[in-house]
């Protein structure tokens, strides 16, 4: 009687039946990367978000828009005391892409690798351990205090102290560099491109330790590796991984480049977040749901698409490229410069005249998305260019800065490519590899926290400002005060949410 | 010596009685009356003639010398022969123990409405009935005896002996009695499903020996919105756009001229709205019997149409099919029989769900600037207005455009039953029922663009179609037998089996070569964008609901009496439920109540003042499992998992990938209601006055709730078992009936008062968290479940009148001398600041409203003279609060109700409602200005009818009834919007599904105008 009441679902697995063979461990690391792949598909995208906590954009967004891109523009809670959870929807996705990795990394032991010939243990154990320390590196960067899991757990944790999660990131990253095999980029089979590298782990690795040991002022990163060591991951990285800069920056981004574009996946490209444009409404969530923030506001202008127009580039970032620089018309969308009939200004706050041209929507001659043309569901959640996380010029730039024994010829490298026949030497010190940085990687999420990197001061009086800007087409004073970033330590807040539902547990930072 | 009598047999009204028998006393010979109430048979003087029918009270009339006998049967209002229906079998009301009430098939199909639930509302004491939309076809909100859980706190239904869920299938006029068992003890016989209370339908049968009846009953009616809210116009819009404008330190942006130039504008809810909507009921039956067979059939169609957007869009109709049989079989030895309903189901509708799927809210929000049609006559194109930068849509276009859908749904519910009976008082019954529907759903999307946000590039077909099925197979003895003629026993043991599993098809595409919903089926659209299968619903995001369901039961009573004075019954159930891991599968249900019948007691006899007087006590445990399947286990999902390697973009690249997307529960198990009842039936005046009292206390623990986990488990919440919640309260229902000459009237009332109060929650603060963007978009928190609170209680801020100058604003200081709301102007609301610690924030919200209605009440009055009748029904609540949010408070563009109209805008305008801002700052934070009273008074159903069979004098007709009603005829009520019945809550499926009395946009019950037939030949 009892096998009557017996069953067992079918359209779906269990913990108990999975995680069993090799090929279960690779779906579950497909899983592992849906998990990044989502951790913004709504909220607050890291890419936009670091854009505008910097000095080289504002909030932008609709003239009668709520204030919560202000409030985090001029980290300020005053200016939307209602939006609260701003960030909830991204600490949510975060912590379930990490549960998946987590998940993973602890049924290692349980597979049945056999002889394991190919060595698929190392290169998916390397996998789910690099998007964990990627995930808990944009959340430590982002929320300071985080709670920090190693492994699935339900229980109400407080928040690790910061340099116990450098520390889970680290070896996570190091166990990658040093664990996953050698293949150089040419030898990377195309259909696996977007998978983590060797070459990802160490670069990125360099990045962990720039900002940790800059924003904490210490002097390694967490016991884990010393500065040697970042540079001799950087120098093996540029020695053996076959990547190169693209020739032509502008090849670099579909809406500066058009036809020349050098495409996703390209010989640049160390480590990028892969979309394409299948999203839905009813649960596929494959696309890059945050492009839409930058575009135009509500207007496109061939080949530029529209967008919310959020994240307006600054005129300071707009002034600090030399007329020279090749990279100038390559990341920013001038509307004066262009000569671009932008009308709606009336719906735009805080117009700048400038857009972000590397992330741009994109529309063809007769004004159709071009998301929307090739499959996509609309032109909100239908984009689909990658995020191109780490650069090779970003590896070069590091180990300049780490002190390479070629720091010249690197930072030479990125230069000469940038100014071209116009190209003039300049000497490679620290203050111009961090000014050839912003130059090099804004738009891209880079300069806020390589400001911040140099110190919440540095970071507070770069960011704090005072111009004019269109509000709904009406000049207005914009403001953004360093008091506040120093408050914040230029840290953003954590979702209400999630406090009340941690009764407290969780501790809210300073300002927010 | 025998002569031959003749008689005819009338009701009080005179209505000839057709089917009522006539047996000599003492002897097995008798005869049954015709269709004009005449009987024929032979008797002798001795002998006295015992005239007895359901329904009527029984009369003996000795013969004498009489061949002609004129006999006038009295209806019995409260019979103590009368039977009720008990789970699993039948009890004669005088020795039921249970607090149960019985509403008769008649009485709920003089309510004229589609759905027989909606007819018994008000009529139930301790039954809260509540539309959750005006929607024709949407379900009701049954809850008897107070909400007892987070979860789905519907009852189970029961019809003709078949486990359901859902009853909206049933025509009124397949009814022949709803029983409402409200007691854990009555319920406790149908154990884990039994925790919400359950409802008994029992469908028309035939008689034995009674002669053919065929009825045909009609009623065709138009309906039309009762209450509309009033927005404000063009001239009053651009005024308001101006002060919000000025309030918010920018210049204004319509000049007095302009203003002047502007008309009325649209008026979008009068657009949204249709007059003389039809609704409209044709109901054929037919029942009859010989001794050996009975049957009952019947043929129905019934539709509705919508108020909003009329038949093309809101509409409802269903086909019904109907025959129950019973044949007797070797003398009596075996009885066979079976019930059968079919019912065909079309409807199709608006958005009735939250803000984003609710089309009546587009009319709230969009500015009356915005016109309906252009030159052509097309549906306007918003997307170049200069007002708000062509965002705002034709709200009706929306509608129009955004619900093309058709779904059909089949239903056949019944079962075949045979019955045993080798000795007399042992019987053994096997039945097999069956529950089983196929669905259909079809939605179709032009491409259209009406303004800049709402557009839709490329068609859209969607299409479902699903099946289902539940097979019950029941096996029952039973044995009643008596001791010394003084101790009655009955004993009924028995056992149940059942499975449930579903399955279903569905698909979406784009670009459908042909336009029109007629042309939306998925050959014609290229582009797949959807397409799944399984035994599973077709999910949303989080993935589809997998239904699969096995169930064993066993369970047993024991039925007691001595003298029919003292009465026991005891019950008990095991079940066995597929929903749990095997160590927690069994559910145990246990239950005892007793009955002791005052006025059978020689002290009693005297008495006359009371007729009859039965003290009532019960106690007992009933459970609930209303959780998905599996949710023991920790599932791995691949639904929509996937990611892009390599160059090549779409679907065709998509690498898939899976993971553990749900905690899982091993230890879940049954949900436990445990109720005490005590009570008493009475009958004073000779049976005149009927009076009925109840208290009890039920306390619902170990709910199946999602509580909500820290974002850091990293997958979404587990079933868990933990919460509890207390329900205690009383029921009265007083009925009185009398006669005046030939006027006969009764005058009934009932009312019940209920205090729901939840207790420990287990999640880390005790909460259970209702859901954000709700009320407005980015919305925060504004419901609850928490300890010492009523479940879905509003939680917010208590406001203290309306800053009018700045003085006010900086002497309003907490203890310690600071300003509390140091950025508020004149004119803005003045927030207490309860926990004096001098700023606003969590610790001054509270509870603020409670959406239960402490008390319901029903009224009612009927009353015949000569061929008219009467009927008035009302029923209402009362001590409960409705949240009202119309407007979109993330807009600063959004229309207002005229309401805003009495703002403040000066020192002393006024001190409830604040300025109006371009930033929405008095209304972002949920407060008290959301909450108002939900007390009202419905005039359901006034009817007026006459019986033309008297004037028309055919021997076939027995009636011909013509009749008047209105519904929904006047409500009282303080509640400014346009319903106060908001069964509508926050519906987050199975994890969060407690809240109630949100007014985001109530699509509003009609007023019906309707006039009807019922002819009985």
């Amino acid at each position: 009687c009892s096998d009557f009441l017996d069953s067992e679902p079918v359209t779906v697995a269990t913990e108990s039946n999975f995680y069993k063979t090799p090929k279960d461990a690779y779906t579950a690391l497909v899983g592992c990367y849906d998990g990044l792949q989502t951790v913004w598909a709504e909220g607050v995208s890291l890419p936009v978000g670091s854009e505008i906590f910097s000095d080289n954009s504002f909030g932008g967004t609709g003239a009668s828009d709520q204030f919560g891109y202000q409030m985090i523009d001029e980290f300020d809670k005053l200016r939307s005391p209602a939006d609260q959870n701003m960030f909830n929807l991204n600490w949510i996705a975060y912590y379930k892409a990490i549960y998946r990795c987590n998940m993973l990394i602890g049924k290692m032991d349980q597979i049945e690798w056999g002889t394991d010939p190919d060595g698929l243990r190392a290169t998916y154990e390397s996998e789910a351990r690099f998007l964990r320390a990627y995930l808990y590196f944009d959340m430590v960067r982002l929320w300071g205090s985080i709670p920090l899991l190693t492994a699935p757990s339900e229980e109400n944790l407080q928040q690790a102290d910061p340099t116990e999660v450098y520390k889970v990131i680290a070896e996570d990253l190091k166990f990658a560099a040093d664990n996953m095999e050698t293949v150089t980029y040419a030898a990377q089979p195309a259909a696996e491109r977007g998978r983590v590298t060797k070459w990802a782990a160490e670069a990125l690795l360099a990045r962990v330790y720039l900002y940790y040991t800059g924003y904490y002022g210490q002097n390694d990163l967490a016991g884990v590796v010393s500065k040697a060591e970042a540079l001799a991951y950087l120098e093996d990285l540029i020695t053996n991984s076959g990547h190169a800069l693209v020739s032509d920056f502008a090849n670099l981004w579909p809406a500066a480049s058009l036809l020349n574009y050098a495409g996703e996946d390209n010989i640049e490209t160390v480590f990028a977040i892969k979309y394409t444009y299948t999203s839905d409404y009813s649960g596929n969530t494959d696309g890059n749901h945050w492009m839409v923030m930058t575009g135009m506001r509500e207007q496109f202008i061939y080949p530029y698409g529209n967008g919310w127009g959020g994240a307006t580039v600054t005129k300071s970032l707009w002034d600090a490229y030399d007329e020279n620089d090749t990279r100038r018309f390559a990341t920013i969308i001038s509307i004066a410069d262009e000569e671009l009939d932008f009308t709606n200004q009336e719906g735009q706050r805080e117009y700048t005249g400038y857009y972000n041209k590397k992330y741009s929507p994109m529309v063809d001659e007769d004004g159709n998305s071009i998301a929307v043309e090739k499959g996509g569901f609309n032109f909100m959640i239908g984009q689909y260019q990658d995020y191109t996380s780490i650069r090779y010029a970003d590896v070069l730039l590091m180990a300049a800065e780490l002190g390479s024994a070629n720091a010249q010829t690197y930072f030479d490298d990125v230069r000469r490519r940038a100014y071209k026949d116009n190209f003039t030497p300049l000497a490679v010190t620290q203050t111009n590899i961090m000014n050839e940085r912003r130059l090099e990687f804004a738009g891209e999420g880079i300069r806020y926290w390589d400001l911040l990197r140099q110190g919440v001061d540095v970071a507070a009086n770069a960011i704090a400002t005072s111009v004019s800007v269109l509000n709904g087409g009406v000049a207005a004073d914009k403001k953004i005060l360093a008091a506040n970033i120093q408050l914040t330590k230029g840290l953003q807040q954590i979702p209400y949410t999630q406090i009340t539902l941690s009764n407290n547990v969780l501790k809210q930072n300073e300002g927010w | 010596q025998k002569q031959v009598i003749t008689g005819t047999i009338t009701d009080e009204t005179g209505t000839p009685l057709p089917g009522v028998n006539i047996l000599v006393k003492g002897t097995a010979y008798g005869t049954t009356a015709g269709v004009d109430g005449a009987f024929t048979l032979e008797a002798a003087p001795t002998d006295v003639l015992v005239i007895s029918f359901i329904g009527y009270k029984t009369t003996e009339v000795p013969v004498g010398n009489q061949t002609k006998i004129a006999v006038t049967l009295a209806e019995d209002m409260a019979t103590l022969d009368e039977i009720v229906v008990v789970g699993y079998g039948e009890q004669k009301k005088a020795l039921n123990t249970g607090a149960n009430l019985r509403v008769k098939g008649d009485d709920l199909q003089k309510m004229s409405t589609t759905n027989a639930l909606q007819a018994l509302q008000g009529q139930a004491p301790g039954v809260q009935i509540a539309s959750t939309s005006g929607q024709p076809g949407e379900p009701l909100k049954v809850t008897i005896r107070g909400l007892g859980t987070v979860g789905n706190g519907n009852p189970l239904y029961v019809v003709d002996g078949v486990l359901t869920t859902d009853i909206t299938y049933l025509n009124n006029a397949d009814i022949e009695s709803i029983d409402v068992l409200k007691d854990a003890a009555s319920a406790a016989i149908y154990g884990s499903q039994a925790a919400n209370g359950v409802v008994l339908i029992t469908t028309k049968r035939g008689k034995a020996g009674a002669r053919a009846q065929l009825t045909f009953d009609a009623f065709y009616g138009v309906q039309k919105v009762a209450r509309q809210v009033d927005m404000l116009n063009a001239r009053e819009y651009a005024s308001i756009m101006n002060e919000s404008a000025v309030n918010s330190g920018k210049s204004i942006v319509f000049t007095d001229e302009e203003i002047a130039a502007l008309g009325n504008g649209t008026d979008w809810l009068d657009e949204m709205f249709v007059e003389d909507a039809v609704t409209q009921n044709y109901a054929l039956g037919a029942t009859g019997g010989t001794e050996s067979s009975i049957y009952s059939a019947s043929l129905a169609y019934q539709s509705q149409e919508g108020i909003m957007g009329g038949r093309g869009l809101s509409y409802y109709e269903r086909y019904n099919f109907r025959i129950n049989t019973e044949h007797k079989l070797y003398k009596d030895l075996i009885t066979l029989g079976q019930h059968l309903t079919f019912a065909y189901i079309n409807n199709n509708g608006v958005g009735v769900g939250n803000q984003y799927n609710n089309t009546l809210r587009g009319a709230f929000n969009t500015s009356p600037f915005v016109p309906m049609y252009d030159d052509q006559g097309n549906f306007f194109d918003n997307s170049d207005a200069s007002w708000t930068g062509g965002s705002e849509a034709n709200p009706y276009a929306e509608m129009v455009y955004n619900n093309q859908n058709r779904k059909n749904n089949q239903r056949v519910l019944g079962d075949v039953y045979l019955q045993v009976e080798p000795l007399k008082g042992l019987k053994f019954r096997t039945s097999l029922g069956l529950d089983y529907f196929g669905e259909e759903t079809r939605a179709y999307t032009p491409e259209f663009k009406l303004s800049i946000y709402s557009f839709n590039n490329v068609s859209k077909v969607d299409q479902y179609m699903g099946k289902g099925r539940t097979l019950i197979w029941d096996n029952l003895i039973s044995y009643g037998f008596d001791i010394n003629t003084e101790h009655r026993f009955d004993v009924m043991v028995g056992t149940s089996a059942y499975q449930y599993d579903r399955s279903g098809i569905w698909g979406i595409k784009t670009g459908s070569a042909l336009d029109g919903l007629k042309y939306g089926w998925l050959s014609n659209a290229s582009t797949v964008l959807t397409l799944g299968g399984g035994p599973t619903d077709r999910g949303n995001a989080e993935g589809p609901l997998i239904f699969d369901e096995q169930r064993l039961s066993y369970f047993g009573r024991l039925n007691y009496n001595f003298k029919e004075t003292y009465l026991l019954n005891a019950t008990f159930r095991v079940d066995g439920s597929s929903k749990f891991d095997a160590a927690n599968r069994w559910g145990y249900f246990p239950s005892v109540s007793a009955g002791w019948v005052l006025s059978n007691e020689t002290f009693m006899q005297d008495q006359t003042w009371v007729n009859n007087l039965k003290l009532r006590a019960s106690w007992g445990q009933v459970g609930n499992q209303n959780a998905m399947a599996y949710q023991y286990l920790t599932p791995i999902t691949f639904l929509n998992v996937n990611y892009i390697f390599g160059p090549e973009e779409g679907k065709g690249a998509l690498v898939p990938g899976g993971y553990p997307s749900r905690l899982g529960n091993p230890d879940l198990k049954w949900e436990t209601s445990e109720q005490t009842d005590i009570g008493f039936d009475a009958q004073f005046l000779t049976g005149k006055l009927n009076v009925t009292f109840d208290w009890y206390k039920k306390t619902t623990k170990d709910w199946l709730i999602t509580a909500p986990v820290l974002a850091t488990a990293g997958a979404l919440p587990p079933v868990i078992n933990g919460g509890n919640v207390k329900n205690t309260g009383v029921e009265l229902a007083v009925a009185y009936n009398n006669s005046v000459g030939e006027l006969r009237y009764t005058v009934s009332a009932n009312g019940a008062y209920n205090r729901n109060r939840v207790g420990q929650i287990p999640t880390a603060d005790g909460i259970i968290h209702g859901s954000d963007n709700q009320l407005y978009n980015n919305a925060l928190e504004f419901y609850r479940a928490e300890n010492g609170h009523p479940i879905g209680y509003f939680w917010g801020l208590s406001t203290a009148g309306i800053f009018q100058t700045e003085e006010e604003v900086q002497s309003y200081r907490n203890s310690e001398g600071s300003v509390i709301q140091p950025n508020a102007r004149p004119g803005d609301v003045r927030y207490v600041d309860r926990d004096d610690n001098g700023v606003i924030d969590n610790g001054d919200r509270h509870e603020i409203g409670n959406p239960l209605p402490d008390y319901t009440f029903g009224f009612a009055v009927s009353a015949n003279y000569k061929g008219f009748d009467l009927s008035v029904q009302a029923s209402g609540v009362a001590g409960n609060q409705i949240v009202q949010s119309y407007r979109n408070q993330s807009s600063q563009y959004a229309n207002y109700t005229t309401a805003i109209l009495d703002r403040w805008h000066g020192p002393g305008s006024s001190n409830t409602i604040p300025r109006v801002t371009d930033d929405n700052r008095n209304w972002t934070n949920f407060s008290d200005l959301y909450i108002q009273n939900g007390d009202y008074l419905r005039l359901n159903n006034v009817t007026l009818g006459y019986d033309l069979s008297n004037l028309m004098k055919k021997k076939y007709l027995s009636q011909v009834r013509l009749y008047a009603s209105v519904l929904n005829v006047y409500t009282f009520t303080k509640y400014t919007g346009m319903d106060p019945e908001i069964g509508y809550g926050i519906d987050n499926g199975e994890r969060d599904k407690f809240s109630s009395g949100i007014d985001l946009g109530y699509y509003p019950r009609p007023r019906t105008f309707l006039l009807g037939l019922n002819v009985k030949f």
